[in-house]
């Protein structure tokens, strides 16, 4: 009895902090989505998924870096790495990673314009 | 938890022993439609994969349009624009079968609608190919469509997106099974039929009925 209620706290510390990331539009819907496909013959695809995303973002963060410290800015390479982190962000319901990565993508179209 | 197997024990369809073949036949008819996934996300492949076994389905994921071509030997080892027929349809020979691509549009290299007209020209031109991308973008839409796609989904793909497309599939999967008896009463053409035109003529409006392993997993 007592382990069940141990994951039944669990659950609810979990559910409070997503709904808090929720409000607060850290996460959307996309986020639930990925909950619900979660089920007791895989119980951690959720955290494989945002673990997943963390490695996939690091590699791509580091893309960034270097390709930032390129002279000129290659706004197309930059460009390009900006589509795939905003791509796995929407995936995983990441809605505010996935706004500033539209906001960087204007920016890079701009930089293009005046390049 | 007590509950949750009250409700997997409790038997999902009526007594009579017709219904009983018919929803076992379903199951085995899930149990082999073959999904070939194609995504550089690796992220995206996860989450497609896990959709898409949970819609039952047998699902194989690679990361580029030429792992795609390669996986349905499409591609000779000198890397050849269309590679000898035979080398493709020896692999459709050996049992290969793919039941339905499922792209994304935006990849390094191939794009998605690059592999979708490859696929098209090829022998394994009747599988259907779904296109999916995050942009919204009409022109790229139409042009998929126009190249042959089955159908164009926005990412982030759902779990309901793949659901709406099953009807459709199930039915020219079914038509194509020769060994399972036809169950539905709307099939009148043969099982050589994979047109479009009539697929969609004939989408049956009882799907969700036939189905009850799906309505146990929305239930969640």
């Amino acid at each position: 009895m007592e382990r069940n209620q141990l994951h039944r706290q669990v659950a609810l510390m979990r559910k409070s902090l997503f709904d808090q990331w929720l409000l607060q539009g850290y996460l959307d819907d996309q986020f639930i989505q990925l909950e619900e496909l979660q089920d007791d013959a895989n119980p951690n695809f959720v955290e494989e998924v945002v673990t997943l995303f963390y490695k996939d973002s690091s590699r791509l963060l580091v893309n960034i870096d270097q390709a930032l410290e390129k002279k000129p800015l290659d706004f197309t390479k930059l460009d390009g790495y900006m589509h795939q982190f905003k791509g796995s962000s929407s995936s995983i319901g990441a809605k505010k990673v996935k706004a500033e990565c539209t906001q960087f993508h204007d920016y890079c179209r701009a930089g293009n314009a005046e390049g | 938890m007590l509950f949750r197997n009250k409700m997997e024990l409790k038997p999902q369809v009526s007594d009579t022993p017709s219904q009983h073949q018919q929803q076992q036949k379903q199951e085995q008819r899930e149990k082999h439609f073959h999904v070939l996934a194609v995504d550089d996300s690796e992220t995206d492949r996860k989450i497609l994969e896990k959709i898409l076994s949970v819609s039952s389905c047998q699902v194989t994921c690679v990361d580029s349009g030429d792992k795609a071509l390669e996986y349905l030997g499409l591609v000779d080892a000198n890397h050849q624009d269309s590679a000898s027929p035979s080398q493709s349809e020896r692999s459709q020979e050996d049992g290969l079968k793919v039941n339905l691509i499922m792209t994304d549009y935006c990849m390094p290299g191939m794009t998605g609608y690059d592999l979708l007209k490859r696929v098209k020209g090829s022998s394994w031109k009747e599988v259907p190919v779904v296109i999916m991308s995050s942009e919204n973008e009409p022109s790229r839409i139409n042009k998929c469509l126009e190249g042959g796609a089955e159908d164009f989904l926005l990412k982030p793909v759902q779990l309901s997106d793949v659901k709406k497309l099953q009807p459709r599939l199930l039915k020219s999967f079914d038509q194509s099974c020769t060994n399972l008896p036809d169950i539905d009463p709307m099939t009148t053409d043969n099982s050589k039929s994979n047109n479009n035109a009539t697929k969609r003529k004939a989408l049956s409006p009882e799907p969700s009925e036939r189905r009850p392993k799906m309505k146990e997993l929305t239930v969640l």
